[in-house]
């Protein structure tokens, strides 16, 4: 069975847990990370030389960066399904959305998530916060003006350039910050809260 | 006939016109972005809203994302060999671009941009050094993979060698301090024998 090493508050994994239950790909997940350590000691270096979640073992085969995770399963139990599209362009636009979620969206999240959720009150550095939180905005303006024209980050239909992006968003419709108003970001967003598997992956476990 | 927006000093424009030299791709490129300009104006970000660079027009498809080009151009083009045909082989090469993203090329902006981009009065050296040192751990970990594969993605060049090329000659042109990666290096020097490579890539910091 495919195996899945990472803690369920990573965004990183919940990308690939959340992925496995709208294809029905039974997994099994271990807790690796944060509170439960594990990804800085050899056994799991010598998998990932990174140290950080997730991991796949899928029989033995070997692979991390978790957009990457979620683009070889699509392939491989979804091929022909708006999943992953025969059409190389439809796919090579929504995997577009992968790629700037980890270059643009990533990095502008962290420093609030982290300084908001995972730093005590006494230590956050509101200033970086606030910051920060003006350039996600920027990104998250970005895929609002894209989402006026299309139903999805995907196209037409939800696809896995959907995935990277949502647990990004939900955080920024739950966390304790100003938000501008996004109507076709907001429109997608609650979209995407309908999904029973987001429900389960992501809103569930929710901001830790 | 392929169009390609982006000023050609930028490391993930560089991306681009290395894998359309390795395809034999015939393209047309406009300067975008930095002394450019234009890339902040209505027409490009109708094409890009994010006003960086590189986008392609390919047909009916608008790109950008430079990782995302090389991944569509590779797969469209160069299948069983940029891009590996097996699935598996291919999703190895993916993983290393995305570490390209996630992890290399963090490190190397406050270096890169502090040396090269900035004043002397402008400069960070703290940060810098600070940078560079995270920098060079991530080289180690490429190292390490290099010891047993000839390239990023396995035995032969692919797609994964392109995002990552241009951040190593950075590496190496740089006055910095440079741990010895004697696998690093060796990956290196075959990348600078390829003359896509020589012709786009090394071509001076600016």
């Amino acid at each position: 069975m495919l195996k899945i090493l990472g803690r369920s508050s990573s965004s990183n994994v919940q990308k690939v847990v959340w992925l496995c239950g709208e294809l029905e790909i039974p997994f099994e997940r271990i807790d690796i990370g944060g509170p439960f350590g594990g990804n800085d000691q050899p056994e799991y270096l010598s998998l990932n030389p990174n140290g950080v979640v997730p991991t796949i073992d899928d029989e033995g085969f070997i692979l991390w960066e978790s957009n990457s995770i979620v683009r070889y399963l699509a392939e491989k139990h979804a091929r022909g399904t708006e999943y992953w599209p025969d059409d190389i362009q439809k796919r090579a636009s929504a995997h577009r959305w992968m790629d700037w979620a980890l270059s643009i969206l990533a990095p502008r999240h962290v420093p609030v998530f982290q300084g908001l959720i995972r730093t005590p009150e006494g230590d956050r550095d509101m200033g970086r916060i606030s910051a920060s939180r003006d350039l996600w905005a920027q990104a998250n303006k970005v895929m609002d003006g894209w989402l006026a024209k299309n139903e999805y980050l995907s196209g037409e239909n939800f696809g896995i350039g959907d995935i990277p992006a949502s647990p990004f968003t939900y955080r920024w419709f739950n966390l304790p910050i100003d938000r501008e108003d996004f109507p076709h970001l907001k429109r997608w967003h609650q979209e995407i809260c309908e999904r029973p598997e987001f429900q389960k992956h992501v809103i569930e476990i929710g901001l830790q | 006939m392929l169009q390609l927006k982006g000023r050609v000093n930028s490391s993930n424009v560089m991306k681009a016109l290395w894998v359309l030299d390795e395809i034999g791709l015939e393209y047309d490129r406009e300067d975008v972005g930095g002394q450019f300009g234009k890339n902040t104006e209505t027409p490009y970000l109708a094409l890009n809203p994010n006003g960086r660079i590189p986008t392609i027009v390919d047909g009916d498809l608008v790109l950008w994302e430079s990782n995302s080009i090389v991944r569509y151009l590779a797969s469209k083009h160069s299948m069983g060999k940029l891009c590996p045909s097996d699935p598996g082989a291919r999703a190895r090469c993916e993983m290393w671009m995305d570490w390209q993203l996630t992890e290399l090329v963090q490190n190397m902006v406050p270096v890169f941009h502090g040396l090269i981009r900035k004043s002397a009065e402008e400069r960070n050296t703290r940060e810098i050094g600070a940078a560079r040192d995270s920098w060079s751990q991530k080289w180690a970990i490429l190292n390490k993979h290099l010891k047993r594969n000839e390239y990023v993605g396995g035995a032969n060049f692919t797609m994964a060698d392109i995002p990552i090329g241009p951040i190593a000659y950075r590496w190496y042109e740089l006055p910095i301090e440079r741990e010895e990666y004697p696998d690093l290096y060796r990956w290196y020097k075959k990348l600078c024998d390829r003359s896509g490579f020589k012709k786009h890539i090394m071509t001076g910091l600016s």
